[in-house]
């Protein structure tokens, strides 16, 4: 019985920890790359790679202004985002099968990558500023035009990988015992193309970069959902928002990149873990290196009723198209 | 049965805003992202020029005008030059107004660049911004070879200019054109065929022709709401109608018809860039030897200022923003003005756009002020403060003020205060 307690309670809890601990730092490490990258594509210096860290300290260091007509959800929301990012990491499929994977855990991981933003509008309407108000319905604009093309694309390629036969349908494990390419038929592979597409838009708006920097556009409404936040709860919220551009990152690359190194170098258990999971950090630092630095250095933001008809007509269209592509051949 | 209700919430937007480049406060009225009144409120960056120009004779407001703003810092001085010299009738040597076309087109490259700049990073576009303000060093370089300065030129003096454009200088210039040969059309390439820059400048903070007009609108924002006048052309100022001047509209460079929109103002400015390159190099090759001052040295200037300033002159110049009035009396006998009055293009665009502004989204706030290409510290003048608020005062308040003072002065003075006249009811 003790045993039991160790198997099902320490390890997932100290894994956890650990990975936490691991993407805490790599995310915020991969911010200071994606600046540095992003002043050498503007022909600048850029800030030092450590950067993010050293702001983060800083921030937690130094007062934290709490505005008078704030009320209490204002210092809650960031610490409640905060623990939904650490939530979602056991859910999160980085390089292995997720801790707590289990079958139709890939709701969970949906609703937890939502409930982020969630509290990030609940904190901003809480603070009473009105650009944070304007920034909050900006974010929850942009929310739910985001998340329709990804339900669906996600939900179509689990259904359709479940068919190839797996032991827990609807797990985020799904993609490490099949992936989206193995399907293949020719009309499957244009599918996953397309899909490919419409979560490196998703991936785009979620982390709101280039043409989605809109919920925070700094020279329009000042930061929106950020703009009273100091000190401490500006260093949760930074935090927050780095993890979750991880976060969203990984389910990409686990989609369509799920490959590892451990099999080649003939490793096995915890040991092809830790070097999957890093292999898997440097897939995201290329995907998020395409979809965040290059993205945010070509273009520049689109007014929210753009970015709204842009999301609906051009990537939900291209959603539901690749979804029957993939499906076609098991719905005929 | 149901009633549409409408939630209107009014915003401040300002004095210090990410997006403003100066302290300047605008009061949106908003429905949702809509934009449904704006309330322009100026004064935060009064400095008193007006006030300190007061006590300084007619050589020290030179330096003072060209301290009005950093950008635009010849066509203050050159505007009040112009105004000094018509009131006490100064004949300006050929060259000079050469050497003054080379500074003043010089400078609208710069600002040009520089605005240019804003607007691709108040849409978040921010290698724009670096790539086209890293062209912009080159002509600041060539500024601070030329006249020793990157701001702040102090090339024109009253009746001439201060230094002159020898061989050296004149490869410098030379060099610089080469180099914007080469760098304008990668410019123009990036600003007006970037599907982002057209979803975002097209249609947005449109100032149709007629509002235009009823605000006075000037420079490129005049000009890109089709109005054709240039303070340079329409004035035939100096030296500028030899060079071949001629308003840039925007069918010049898009080949459309104006629509007056944040796009066609950019597209007005591209135009004057490459129109700038071709007056200096017209300048450059027609520049006539000869002198570079009417008077030799400055107590000179300042006996002769003293003497020769009689009544009022008007300087007229076609400053980057658009036309700049600056207004000069003087008296014979006294080295000071009587008045000094500088008109900034900024201030009838700044309410050009508020009027176009009114429809769009917020978002598009921040890029309509910037594509005027505001400059606060220009434009402001008076402010009156008292006790922490903000006053405005109406004719009625100063008639009663002037009469408590004139009570202050003399309390046995006789007469009836009261108004007289149907004109003095208001």
């Amino acid at each position: 019985m003790p045993m039991d307690a160790v198997t099902g309670l320490v390890y997932p809890v100290a894994g956890l920890l650990g990975l936490y601990a691991f993407v805490s730092l790599v995310s915020l490490i991969w911010e200071g790359i994606d600046r540095k990258l992003v002043a050498r594509m503007q022909r600048r210096i850029g800030p030092p790679i450590l950067q993010p860290l050293y702001d983060f300290l800083k921030l937690s260091s130094k007062e934290t202004i709490i505005p008078s007509t704030a009320n209490y959800m204002f210092r809650v929301a960031p610490v409640l985002a905060l623990a939904t990012a650490i939530a979602l990491l056991a859910y999160t499929p980085m390089g292995f099968t997720p801790i707590l994977a289990s079958r139709g855990d890939v709701i969970v991981f949906i609703y937890l990558l939502t409930l982020i933003s969630f509290f990030k509008i609940v904190g901003a309407i809480s603070s009473g500023n009105p650009y944070a108000k304007i920034g909050a319905a900006r974010e929850a604009t942009v929310m739910v035009s985001r998340e329709p093309a990804m339900m669906l694309a996600i939900f179509t390629i689990m259904w359709r990988l479940g068919k190839l036969g797996v032991p827990k349908p609807f797990s985020m494990g799904i993609f490490y015992t099949h992936n989206i390419w193995e399907i293949g038929t020719p009309m499957s592979f244009v599918g996953a193309v397309i899909l490919l597409y419409v979560f490196c838009v998703w991936l785009a708006s979620e982390i709101e970069v280039g043409f989605f920097n809109i919920p925070d556009a700094e020279e329009e409404i000042a930061e929106g959902l950020l703009v009273e936040y100091s000190g401490r709860y500006l260093a949760l919220l930074k935090l927050t928002n780095s993890i979750k551009a991880f976060i969203s990152a990984s389910l990409v690359v686990a989609i369509f990149f799920p490959w590892g190194v451990s099999g080649y170098l003939n490793l096995t258990g915890f040991s092809a873990d830790v070097v999957n999971l890093f292999f898997h950090a440097l897939k995201v630092f290329a995907l998020l290196f395409a979809v965040q630095s290059v993205f945010r250095a070509v273009t520049g933001r689109l007014k929210i009723t753009q970015a709204v008809d842009f999301l609906w007509k051009n990537v939900f269209l291209a959603s539901l198209v690749g979804s029957l592509l993939i499906a076609m051949e098991v719905i005929m | 049965m149901t009633e549409r209700v409408e939630y209107w919430v009014k915003i401040p937007f300002g004095p210090i805003h990410p997006g403003l480049e100066e302290p300047e406060k605008f009061i949106l009225t908003l429905d949702g992202e809509k934009i449904i009144d704006v309330d322009v409120k100026l004064g935060y960056n009064l400095r008193g020029i007006q006030w300190i120009a007061l006590r300084r004779n007619y050589i020290q407001i030179m330096y003072l005008a060209e301290r009005m703003c950093g950008i635009c810092s010849f066509s203050h001085n050159h505007t009040y030059t112009r105004a000094v010299e018509e009131a006490g009738g100064i004949e300006v040597p050929e060259r000079a107004e050469y050497i003054r076309v080379i500074i003043g087109e010089l400078e609208r490259i710069h600002s040009h660049l520089l605005n240019l700049g804003v607007l691709a990073h108040d849409i978040g576009y921010d290698t724009l911004l670096h790539l086209t303000w890293l062209a912009r060093e080159k002509v600041m370089d060539t500024l601070e070879a030329v006249s020793g300065n990157r701001v702040n030129y102090s090339m024109v003096t009253i009746g001439g200019v201060r230094r002159d454009i020898d061989e050296k200088k004149r490869r410098i210039i030379l060099d610089m054109i080469k180099y914007y040969r080469e760098v304008f059309p990668q410019i123009e390439e990036a600003f007006l065929h970037d599907p982002t820059i057209e979803a975002r400048f097209r249609d947005t903070a449109v100032i149709s022709k007629r509002v235009a007009l009823e605000q006075g609108a000037v420079g490129p924002t005049g000009r890109g709401s089709g109005i054709r006048d240039d303070a340079r052309w329409s004035e035939r100022l100096g030296v500028y109608p030899d060079l071949g001047i001629k308003p840039v509209m925007p069918q010049d460079v898009t080949g459309e018809r104006p629509r007056g929109d944040v796009f066609d103002r950019m597209a007005v400015r591209i135009g004057e860039l490459y129109q700038s390159l071709e007056l200096i190099e017209h300048a450059l090759d027609g520049m006539p030897d000869g002198k570079i001052k009417a008077f030799p040295k400055d107590n000179v200037l300042y006996a002769k200022l003293r003497l020769m300033v009689d009544g009022e002159g008007i300087g007229r110049y076609e400053a980057p923003r658009g036309e700049l009035v600056h207004y000069v009396r003087g008296k014979k006998g006294s080295d000071k003005p009587l008045r000094w009055k500088p008109r900034e293009p900024t201030f009838p665009n700044l309410f050009s756009v508020a009027k176009g502004v009114i429809g769009d989204q917020v978002a598009d706030f921040v890029v309509a002020v910037a594509s005027i290409d505001p400059c606060l510290s220009c434009t402001d003048r008076v402010a009156v403060i008292e006790d922490g608020k903000r006053k405005v005062l109406t004719e009625k308040d100063l008639l009663k003020e002037s009469i408590r003072k004139t009570r202050e002065i003399n309390p046995e003075i006789k007469g009836d205060p009261t108004p007289v006249g149907a004109s003095c009811s208001r």
